[in-house]
């Protein structure tokens, strides 16, 4: 019987022979740094977002270093990095860096110029989208989640469709009758509340106000059915369409058209969450639900939370792209990636740059996001984390 | 004992190794033990000791990477099984030596019926009709107890309860009457009385069919029950191994000691049980020297530095444990 | 069984109700009414106006243009206030245009991904599995219309092929042939862009759903029985992976519908996708609503005929 065979070089020196116990934030950036395509992302998305703060500050104001309206049409369509011609423009007009790096478009602006702005569009439009997004999705997979298992009583219905037909006929003009109806609705529901305060029973002919119909989860869950029977590309064009040009319009829309899947899966960490001893025990110990909601479920559903923001700030530029690229995005003079790309798709053959410049910018922007957030969500899979 | 022509399998200063972040983790840490022909032989264990690690390496079945297995050797009916070509190695699962794993609720696959998995054994190795097949699988749950084999057949995993789940992983290992069964801690998942019934079950199975039991448990009951071998593992390594008599009677490594302090027994009824203080220390992380010491009542300080040698009891009886046979020595001279 | 089918219908019918009511609100309240398409155009006289608003119902309340308007979608009377052609038959139309680029993209997107997602998975962290990551994300992230002018840029300054359309104009007296040759030719571009995104997405989805299924015990056991390694992939581990593309396999179904805006805009496809931008172009609503009533209802039916198609593959569920 071999028996001595082992190693002397046993690791391990402190006492517990138990590994070292890192915190979540260090282990994930831990994990990270070991996920190469995730931290590329995540370096790239830092650079950008430095770019599209710089190119904020010198695009804008009223006399901006880099001018990305500057007409000159005797320079159009100049390749990336020519020189201008000195002779037939006005000291004012020469771009700042000397040379068009980008080259310039078919009116003779400068496209690093226009890019530059865009850069800031297409980060505040990503950005302002998901936060609409995942803040409609917190709330309402976080309430069906939570209370979903309460009853939505027929006096709550009620008020609701007073108001939606109070809102319907203010929008046909007839005023007295909208007044009427909300003043009904409030009054109605300001009642009940005193009633619900003073615990004395309803009255017989009023009982059926209190009459549970549907609970919370299956309305809010039958909602996203709802919104999600819209081809999003479809409804979110239909919408820009009908609405007056603004990038603010198109932000919102993007926000409200994409909230379904992040309100599911809220709701499906709530619901295990609410399972997990730590509430339980939380709820125990008379802690208000604000308080657990806050204090002990948020932090922990945050993490994805996040990771399906990053895809969504993706898919929000691409989204954004695509609807200036068919004239529906944001409007003229702004420069923003997607319609540089579709201003210039008329050029293709004579001046690739103006399809390339931007296309190959979106396709870094959104890789870098996506890298970075399908990285974060493998990080963050417990089943991957636990053999470390 | 004069059996050495009759060893089925040897495993040898074995060494699977997890690689991933951080230090390197000796799950299985120079493991040696053997099994006879028609021999029931026990690993036991505290959880995390390297059981699994071990059954899964003797087949082959450890995705590498991670694991690596640094060093050893594991003979099978005299042939090594890690130097092995691929395909032989596949032959020889399944057929010669057959596994029954530690979970019956995940280990059979949902979407195809119990008969066809178990048929799919013995179509793997031999050629024969579909209707001979058929019949065996008929036989084979017949064997393990499954009342009305014929209908039950056709018959999803989610039909099945868990100790109907475990014979039929039972049967399944069976399907081609293997020289060897690995059986994972088959009775852990199940409740007592099932427990018991699954026990019997392979007690009389192995004498039926001559085989051999690797029994992979953490439950010295169990042991008593069925073993005619024991080694005690501890941390990766067998610190003790004997006879079950021995082991029972005359156990002289503290870590056996300490489990047999904790079995539940007739005697020490009402009594409060011992337990082990401290916990198993994680395999990437072991202390040094004898990687009991930290939980050992009988630790010097010479424990701390050098890995202790099997010493020799006699009778194949080997424990881990220079400082017991120190004593040991010393209180024969006594007495002397 | 029946009474599932029956419940899940039923709720389905809720839900296509309020689709309905929804989008003909956004429509109908959105500023600017659909009468007013073009102040400055001469066409729209204020008596044209007046007659499109009494021909079209635009000055009933809100909930009888609503009824009315559904009932002429359910009768097939409903007409486009462009052209007064029905819009039915103008769907029909274009649908048949859209259906070869949908069914090859299609096929193409299912015969990709499978074989790619599931080697990637058998051959983790391998260089494969590395590249086609890496690619599935190239492609997941590059902006529909700039890959199409990359590849339209290829196609036409390499290989000297006609791509724009359906097929090049003036081909129709050239010999059949030829007409194959061509029609396939303009049939390529537009359906392989189709296919790029959708083989990304599937392909990485079922490179992970096989990464999960590998791991489990019963794939373990599997192996351990000794069967070969094709027997535990494809046998064993695909079939527990393909559970949940049978869901995806009704999802294929709204995709009839949709078409790709962008897509057939840059190559002049006159299918779906660009009946419905000419007709957000032009506020023509009723053809709007009515494909979004239809697209709204097939996503419906998906949903129904994937619950369906689960319990059939899945023996776990049963009703
Ligand atoms: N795939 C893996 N990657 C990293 N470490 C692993 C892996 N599989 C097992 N280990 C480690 O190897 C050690 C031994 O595991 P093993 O499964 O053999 O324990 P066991 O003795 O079978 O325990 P139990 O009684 O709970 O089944 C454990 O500490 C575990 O952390
Ligand atoms: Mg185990």
């Amino acid at each position: 019987m071999a028996t001595t065979a082992n190693p002397v070089d046993r690791m391990g020196t402190d006492e517990t022979h138990m590994p070292p116990s890192r915190s979540p934030w260090a282990e994930t950036w831990h994990l990270l740094c070991k996920n190469r395509m995730a931290l590329t992302g995540l370096v790239i998305f830092l650079v950008f977002f430095g770019v599209a703060v710089a190119g904020l500050t010198v695009t804008s104001g009223k006399d901006p270093i880099l001018d990305p309206a500057r007409v000159r049409l005797q320079e159009k369509l100049r390749p990336p990095f020519s020189a201008p011609k000195t002779d037939s423009l006005r000291s004012e007009e020469l771009p700042a860096l000397g040379i068009y790096i980008l080259g310039t478009d078919d009116l003779g602006r400068d496209v690093f110029a226009r890019m530059l702005q865009g850069a800031w569009v297409s980060l505040t439009v990503g950005f302002v989208a998901v936060g609409i997004a995942v803040g409609i999705g917190i709330l309402l997979g976080g309430i069906s989640g939570y209370y979903g298992r309460q009853y939505i009583q027929s006096g709550h219905i009620l008020f609701w469709l007073l108001l939606v037909l109070a809102i319907v006929l203010a929008f046909q003009k007839i005023l007295s009758a909208a007044a009427v109806l909300l003043i009904v609705a409030i009054a109605g529901w300001l009642w009940k509340k005193r009633h619900d305060r003073r615990v004395s029973p309803l009255p017989v002919c009023l009982k059926w106000i209190a009459l549970p119909t549907m609970q919370v989860d299956t309305l809010i869950m039958r909602a996203v059915d709802i919104m999600l029977c819209f081809p999003s590309f479809f409804l979110i064009l239909t919408v820009v369409a009908l609405l007056p040009p603004s990038i603010y319009n198109i932000m919102v829309i993007i926000g409200l058209t994409s909230w379904m899947g992040t309100t599911r899966f809220v709701r499906a960490e709530f619901l295990s969450l609410r399972e997990q001893d730590f509430v339980a025990a939380a709820r125990a110990l008379g802690i208000s639900d604000t308080r657990i909601i806050f204090r002990h479920i948020m932090p922990n559903a945050v993490a994805p939370v996040l990771v399906s923001a990053t895809l969504g700030i993706a898919s929000a530029m691409l989204t954004e792209a695509g609807l200036s690229f068919l004239g529906f995005g944001v409007p003229p003079p702004h420069a923003t990636w997607g319609n540089i790309l579709s201003d210039g798709k008329a050029f293709i053959f004579d001046a690739p740059w103006l399809t390339f410049a931007p296309g190959v910018a979106i396709l870094i922007v959104v890789l870098a996001f996506n890298l970075f957030g399908e990285g974060m969500r493998d990080i963050l899979n417990p089943k991957l984390r636990e053999r470390n | 004992m004069g059996r050495s022509n009759d060893i089925l399998l040897a495993v040898e200063n074995l060494k699977v190794h997890f690689t991933g972040d951080g230090p390197v983790a000796r799950a299985v840490d120079g493991m040696d033990f053997q099994i006879h022909r028609r021999e029931t032989v026990c690993i036991v264990g505290e959880s995390g000791c390297g059981k699994t690690v071990t059954a899964l390496a003797i087949l082959g079945l450890l995705k590498q990477p991670p694991a690596i297995i640094a060093d050893g050797r594991i003979t099978f009916d005299g042939r090594s099984l890690l130097d092995m070509p691929a395909a032989e190695l596949r032959a020889l699962r399944g057929k010669r030596i057959a596994m029954v794993f530690q979970e019956p609720m995940t280990s059979l696959n949902p979407v195809f019926p119990i008969g066809d998995q178990i048929g799919e054994a013995v179509l793997a190795h031999e050629r024969v009709s579909e209707v001979a097949v058929r019949r065996r699988v008929n036989q084979l749950l017949d064997d393990v107890g499954i009342v009305d084999p014929q209908r039950r057949l056709g018959d999803y995993p989610h039909q099945l309860s868990g100790g109907q789940r475990q014979r039929v992983m039972i049967a399944m290992a069976l399907a081609c009457e293997p020289d060897l069964i690995i059986a994972d801690e088959p009775t852990t998942a199940l409740d007592v009385t099932v427990q018991a019934q699954i026990l019997g079950l392979l007690k009389k199975l192995k004498q039926e069919k001559n085989m051999a039991i690797q029994y992979i448990t953490h439950d010295l009951g169990v042991v008593a029950a069925i073993a005619d071998q024991v080694y005690v593992m501890y941390a990766g390594v067998v610190v003790e191994q004997g006879t079950t008599g021995i082991i029972f009677g005359n156990a002289r490594h503290p870590y056996t000691v300490a489990l047999l302090n904790a079995l539940p027994t007739k005697k020490k009824r009402g009594r409060r049980l011992y337990s082990i203080p401290g916990s198993v220390p994680h395999p990437a992380y072991r202390p040094m020297g004898c990687p009991f010491h930290p939980r050992c009542e009988y630790c010097e300080p010479s424990c701390q530095n050098a890995f202790p040698a099997l010493c020799d009891y006699g009778k194949g009886h080997h424990a881990r444990c220079p400082i017991l046979f120190a004593a040991r020595g010393r209180a024969e001279e006594t007495r002397a | 069984m029946l009474a599932f089918m029956g419940r899940s219908i039923i709720q389905k019918v809720v839900t296509l109700f309020f689709v309905s009511v929804i989008s003909f609100l956004i429509i109908h309240l959105a500023p600017g009414e659909p009468s007013q398409i073009d102040p400055l155009n001469p066409k729209f006289t204020p008596e044209m106006v007046e007659r499109m608003r009494t021909e079209f119902n635009l000055d009933k309340p809100l909930h009888v243009q609503y009824m009315l308007f559904y009932k002429n979608l359910f009768t097939g009377r409903i007409v486009s206030w462009r052209d007064n052609q029905p819009v039915l038959g103008k769907i029909w139309e274009r649908f048949l245009n859209s259906l070869p680029l949908f069914v090859v993209g299609t096929i193409l997107t299912w015969t990709f991904s499978f074989p790619v997602g599931i080697r990637s998975a058998i051959m983790r962290d391998g260089v494969y599995d590395k590249s086609a990551t890496f690619l599935a994300y190239l492609l997941i992230s590059i902006p529909g219309f700039f890959f199409a002018y990359i590849l339209i840029i290829l196609v036409v300054t390499e290989l000297h092929v006609p791509v724009i359309g359906m097929e090049t104009f003036g081909v129709t007296s050239a010999s059949p042939l030829v007409r194959i040759m061509d029609r396939t030719w303009h049939l390529v571009l537009p359906s392989i862009l189709g296919a790029t995104g959708g083989v990304a997405v599937l392909s990485r989805y079922v490179r992970s759903q096989m990464l999960e299924i590998i791991g489990q015990d019963y794939v373990r056991t599997a192996w351990a029985k000794g069967l070969s390694s094709e027997t535990v992939y494809y046998k064993h581990a695909l079939r527990n992976a393909l559970l949940p593309f049978v869901t995806m396999f009704g999802m294929i179904l709204p995709g009839l519908i949709g078409g790709s805006v962008i897509i057939e805009s840059i190559f002049s496809w006159p299918g779906m996708g660009r009946m419905a931008y000419e007709a957000i172009l032009g506020r023509d609503y009723p053809v709007i609503l009515t494909l979004n009533f239809i697209t709204a209802a097939l996503v419906l039916a998906g949903t129904l005929i994937s619950d369906l198609l689960y319990m059939v593959v899945d023996p776990r569920i049963k009703l």
